[in-house]
């Protein structure tokens, strides 16, 4: 069975870009989030296996959906994601359940993969 | 001038023929018991006041105090007549005896300028001369005095019909009313001395205290009067009454000297003191010495801001006449440098010397006022530069976000979408090439996007070509027709031109976004000096520079080169932003 992935992202483009990609390599997209609030309540509905989160968005930043989702007991894998540098941010995976981080620009399932 | 100063010699002669005239009268008079006494009484007191009040009214025409101090000092002798034995001269003497407590109210009332203060005063004045005059009138067509415990007196020569009930039931009468209205003066009096600051009470005490000591035993007078106290214990309370009565011109002269001492000794201490240079604080201390005014307050003229300063260049509002504070400007050269605050009844105690102190020390208040002006462009440089810092740190800020979320997102999902093309470049190549197009879409737009950023931050168009290409630019990227009228073709300083085209810039934005204009039009000039930049609109004005950060961080960015920022725009007649950028 496919791995089921949530994006969390506030732009469009990516959240695009990225469903395309990954559900070419066989990953299955069940939704999509634009801000943290939103993200949290796709969560309890879409129980995925994976929530690939971006760390800057409109609300809430994804170190605290992080931090939330973990303290709610909910148990996604969750994968931070960003368009900054993965030395900036790197380093923060691991803490508040997050499982690892990719810089947007090298996504791709293999990567995902490789941190699950 | 010269009719005021024969006037007054004349009232001087006649001042002192009437009280030659009592002094004949008192000796004369056998009944009298201690002629020398009583005449020298009536003399110092009559003479002291029409002395004093000639004098003070030759000093200041226009002040009433002069001429009411003189009235009191002829309708003093007149009451002193009453001291004769032959019965015209006596009885004329009582029935005008009384009228000098209705001048010493109005002295009192009006002083110190002289002046009635309200309607209220006028008509307690008018009722006091009323009661003194014609109320005591119809007493003396009744009152025989051998009836009425004064067998030594001459025939009353008014006298229609003596009747001793009805003079004392009017004389009780009369007795009630004038105690009302000396109650109704004290009031009045106690309130304004409440009113008083410490300075204005200084110079109100001798006077007031001497008045108002007679008004209580006048007061204390009537009731003892009226308690049937004898002839002899009557005329003890009388000569104590007016013993500070008769103080008064003396304590009044007295105020006078000390006043002109105080003024010449302070303006030649004031002088010795400002020769050497003073300490910042000391001139204010120094003047509020000089005036005795501790409350004293200075502030510098800012020609270029048009307003005033205080000594560390923060501005002053001047307080209203109306609080007891006046204002007296100081100029040099006949340019304004300074003003001073103080108590505004310095200019009623010593006119003129305001002027005086304030010119004597201009030179210094100058010297203060370019310290004042200093500290204020620094203040303003200080929070000027404090809101280009803010401003610096929103830009990059802005900067970022625009980054991050424009090109930078562009060129990740490009880079998403080239990795999916070649996945699939073997097995699905028209999708590859589909992919392809939307990378080279996303390229395209990113680059836009960057171009308008790097424009943002700094225009190039302008280090290459100079301004004129610049705003035509600007003109031709707006989304209203603008028309550029002048606009020098010779390049000016790169701070000049960079402060110009951010002008023109800011200003045509927020024509686009709130003018709802139809047209604008830009004007640039190079005059005097300096670059004149006008940027005006036919759209709704209102526009308030305090109101958002656009014009308020275009002032500062100008502040920062020496130049200002105007902005003209009332409600429906349009906007017109200039300009004035120093450009030598």
């Amino acid at each position: 069975m496919a791995i089921s992935v949530l994006i969390v992202d506030d732009h469009p483009s990516f959240r695009a870009s990225a469903r395309m990609l990954l559900e070419c390599e066989g990953f299955e997209v069940v939704g999509e989030a634009e801000d943290g609030i939103s993200a949290l309540e796709a969560v309890v509905r879409l129980a995925p296996d994976v929530v690939l989160l971006d760390v800057q968005l409109p609300d809430i930043n994804g170190f605290e959906v992080a931090s939330r989702l973990t303290d709610n007991g909910a148990s996604p894998a969750i994968v931070l994601t960003s368009s900054r540098d993965v030395e900036d941010l790197g380093f923060l995976a691991g803490r508040d359940g997050v499982r690892g981080f990719i810089p947007k620009s090298e996504l791709s399932g293999p990567a995902l993969e490789a941190l699950l | 001038m010269r009719s005021l100063r024969g006037a007054l010699w004349a009232l001087a002669g006649a001042g002192l023929a009437m009280g030659l005239a009592v002094l004949a009268l008192i000796v004369t008079n056998d009944a009298i018991e201690v002629p020398g006494a009583w005449a020298t009484g009536a003399l110092a007191v009559g003479w002291g006041f029409i002395g004093v009040g000639l004098y003070a009214w030759g000093r200041r025409p226009d002040n009433r105090v002069g001429i009411l101090m003189t009235a009191t000092g002829f309708a003093w002798l007149l009451a002193a007549s009453g001291f004769s034995d032959l019965p015209l001269v006596f009885t004329l003497g009582q029935v005008f005896g009384a009228l000098f407590f209705a001048v010493v109210m109005h002295l009192l009332l009006a002083f110190p300028s002289g002046r009635l203060q309200s309607v209220g005063e006028r008509r307690l004045v008018a009722a006091a001369y009323l009661l003194t005059t014609v109320g005591v009138f119809p007493l003396w067509l009744f009152a025989d005095p051998s009836e009425l415990d004064c067998a030594d007196c001459p025939e009353n020569v008014l006298l229609i019909d003596s009747n001793e009930s009805l003079v004392t039931t009017l004389g009780t009468i009369l007795n009630v009313v004038a105690v009302g209205l000396v109650g109704v003066v004290l009031v009045v009096l106690l309130r304004r001395w409440r009113r008083a600051t410490p300075a204005q009470r200084r110079f109100l005490v001798p006077v007031y205290s001497a008045g108002v000591a007679v008004l209580l035993l006048l007061i204390v007078m009537v009731a003892l009067q009226a308690g049937g106290l004898n002839h002899d214990a009557l005329d003890v309370v009388w000569v104590a009454a007016m013993l500070p009565f008769g103080l008064v011109p003396y304590v009044f002269l007295f105020t006078l000297a000390r006043a002109r001492m105080i003024q010449s000794g302070a303006v030649g201490e004031l002088m010795a003191r400002l020769g050497e240079t003073p300490r910042r604080g000391e001139l204010r201390d120094a003047l509020a010495r000089a005036l005795g005014d501790p409350a004293l307050e200075l502030v510098y003229w800012l020609p270029d801001d048009e307003r005033f300063v205080d000594a560390r260049g923060f501005p002053v509002t001047l307080p209203d006449s109306g609080a007891g504070r006046a204002v007296t400007r100081v100029e040099r050269d006949g340019v304004c440098v300074a003003a001073i605050m103080h108590d505004g009844l310095l200019l009623e105690q010593y006119p003129g010397y305001v002027d005086a102190i304030g010119a004597a020390a201009s030179l210094a208040l100058e010297n203060e006022r370019l310290d004042a002006e200093l500290c204020a462009k620094v203040e303003e440089l200080r929070s000027s530069r404090q809101r280009m810092l803010s401003i610096g740190l929103e830009e990059r800020r802005r900067l970022e976000r625009d980054l991050h979320d424009g090109a930078q997102q562009r060129l990740v999902s490009m880079a998403l979408n080239m990795r999916l093309a070649r996945s699939r470049l073997r097995d699905q190549p028209d999708s590859a090439e589909t992919l392809l197009d939307v990378a080279g879409d996303e390229l395209e737009a990113a680059l836009g996007e960057l171009r308008e950023l790097a424009r943002g931050i700094h225009p190039a168009v302008l280090s290459d070509r100079g301004l004129d290409t610049a705003l035509e630019t600007l003109a031709r990227r707006a989304p209203l027709p603008v028309e550029l009228q002048g606009v020098p073709s010779d390049r000016l300083p790169e701070a000049v031109e960079l402060a110009a085209y951010y002008v023109v810039a800011e200003a045509l934005t927020n024509v686009a976004k709130y003018a709802a204009a139809s047209r604008a039009t830009v004007n640039v000039e190079r005059t005097n000096g300096r670059v004149v930049v006008e940027v005006a609109d036919d759209g709704v004005g209102g526009a308030d520079p305090e109101d958002g950060t656009g014009l308020r961080g275009l002032a500062d960015r100008l502040a920062v080169i020496e130049g200002r920022l105007d902005i003209d725009s009332k409600p429906g007649r349009g906007t017109k932003i200039t300009a004035r950028i120093p450009c030598a």
